[in-house]
């Protein structure tokens, strides 16, 4: 919570600060926004971009929306006043995102988007992006294999407001719908929430006695099935995950969860760093506005090369 | 306004679970022109097969290639798919003797020995479910710039995997111990990839 308060207080100082022609004498400052860090997929996005942006000799303003849009249009407001030359963004919401990109734009400041896209192009310069659905049909092909081709499942599927619920749970379809012996059972949003998941996978495992296998939308709903299936004595239904977080890095090391799909979120962070910071200096950065990057499969044979959101070769 | 309607639907699909699509005969004729469809109905037999024909280098000079340098050997003899980190796709012919084979699963493969060692050096997919995206991402007129998003190219991949699925004939019986002549496309991210190669074509040789 300190933590949280210290950066509203420094954006209050950039703020006012702003205001002064002196600014532009310090260093050029870069922002970073993104959803709580209680997930820790986020906090690497912030933690990648801020090394890469301390290592180009940016100052950062780091800043976290809640996946609240309004939340994030206030930030914006503060991030503009303080006069940051860029924002690099894990947005809050495809539609209702794009009004903040715009006006960052309209004042002259460009944003350059990671993990999530938004529904308009033009606005932001770059939009790097996981190949969510080539991530999620890798997972389900594994999900699939774990399952035996055959048996009752259930879906645990993402904050709706977040293309990627969509994008993720159709790319499992795309595959899982190919082998008729696969039942899904059930279906249910959990929001990305590890608590959420918990009480929804307990109610769904008492609807469903003869649950299988459990596909989720993203690791920390994974965590919390698995805590649920564990508490019931039912660790030997296959949950499968996405993001590829430590967390289920050390469940799967344990032979608890079975799989989850990494998406390189520290790299994407540092990339479009590099590509803001191209854009500062030379008004360009050289590639198209929307760039795709390959997932990864991590079950028991990788999980040990997993570390932070990155597969060591 | 047909395609409106589709595309509302299919946001309303994606956005609340228990949404079922419903066909109407709106919907049909939203179906009936959709373009992903007909890419993949217009190219598939017509230009993505003479490619791949054309194209294909043998698994052993492919191997040696290879093993100079991926990114150089994909330069000369590959395409790369869309993205950072995507893999080079290779078109690929040859045979090898079958040295196990799952021809219950629905993603039936065939594991091959292609030089003589008798240990099996590379997979066949052999469907009807067939993974990956090899097929599209080996054919340089299927550019990720000329679609919408992320989804309408993954439905390209499956529209052509669904294509070939209909298409491929595998030779029937127990395939261990007999000898298959192929051609298709393996995928590599790495030089040090296991070859799992998507086939186009399955003959038991003579």
């Amino acid at each position: 919570m300190n933590f949280k308060r210290r950066l509203l207080l420094s954006v209050v100082a950039m703020a006012s600060l702003g205001a002064l022609p002196s600014m532009s004498a310090a260093a050029d400052t870069i922002a970073i926004i993104t959803p709580s860090h209680d997930n820790p997929f986020f906090k690497a996005e912030a933690d990648g971009a801020a090394a890469k942006a301390a290592e180009l000799g940016y100052e950062v303003l780091v800043l976290v929306h809640d996946d609240d849009a309004n939340k994030q249009s206030e930030l914006f407001d503060s991030a503009i006043a303080a006069g940051v030359k860029a924002i690099i963004l894990d947005n809050a919401g495809a539609d209702a995102s794009v009004a903040a990109v715009q006006k960052a734009k309209d004042a002259g400041i460009p944003s350059f988007l990671i993990d999530r896209e938004i529904t308009a192009t033009g606005v932001a310069v770059s939009q790097i992006v996981s190949n969510n659905y080539q991530g999620a049909q890798l997972g389900a092909e594994e999900f699939v294999k774990l399952m035996g081709e055959k048996g009752e499942y259930a879906e645990l599927l993402g904050k709706e407001s977040d293309t990627n619920a969509g994008i993720r749970s159709s790319g499992y379809h795309d595959v899982i719908d190919q082998y008729p012996d696969l039942k899904l059972v059930a279906q249910q949003t959990a929001n990305w929430s590890q608590t959420e998941a918990y009480t929804v996978m307990e109610s769904m495992l008492q609807a469903n006695p003869g649950l299988k296998g459990v596909i989720s939308g993203n690791d920390t709903m994974a965590m919390g099935a698995y805590a649920a299936l564990e508490a019931a004595g039912r660790t030997d239904v296959v949950v499968v995950g996405f993001d590829g977080s430590n967390d289920v890095r050390d469940s799967i090391l344990k032979g608890g969860i079975k799989a989850t799909v990494l998406q390189p979120a520290y790299a994407q962070a540092q990339m479009a760093v590099a590509q803001a910071d191209a854009f500062i200096k030379t008004g360009a950065t050289g590639v198209d506005e929307k760039q795709l990057m390959d997932c990864a499969l991590i079950n028991a044979d990788n999980a040990a090369k997993l570390e932070t959101f990155a597969l060591a070769q | 306004m047909p395609r409106i309607s589709a595309a509302l639907c299919l946001v309303t699909a994606l956005a609340l679970p228990a949404c079922k699509i419903v066909k109407t005969a709106a919907d049909s004729d939203a179906v009936a022109v959709d373009p992903i469809a007909a890419l993949a109905e217009q190219t598939f037999a017509s230009q993505l097969l003479p490619l791949i024909a054309e194209k294909s280098s043998d698994v052993a000079s492919l191997r040696t290639a290879i093993a100079s340098g991926l990114d150089a050997a994909g330069k000369t003899h590959g395409n790369r798919g869309a993205g950072e980190g995507a893999a080079w796709n290779f078109a690929v012919k040859g045979s090898g003797k079958v040295i196990a084979a799952n021809l219950t699963s629905r993603a039936r493969k065939a594991e091959l020995d292609s030089d003589g060692d008798g240990a099996a050096d590379l997979t066949l997919q052999l469907g009807p479910v067939i993974k990956g995206t090899a097929l599209r991402d080996v054919a340089p007129f299927y550019d990720f710039g000329d679609f919408r998003d992320q989804i309408e190219f993954a439905e390209l991949a499956r529209a052509i995997n669904d294509k070939l699925s209909a298409a491929l004939v595998v030779p029937e019986g127990d395939l261990v111990g007999k000898t298959l002549e192929f051609t298709g496309v393996v995928p590599l991210k790495s030089a040090k990839d296991a070859w799992v190669v998507t086939a186009v074509s399955v003959t038991v040789a003579p």
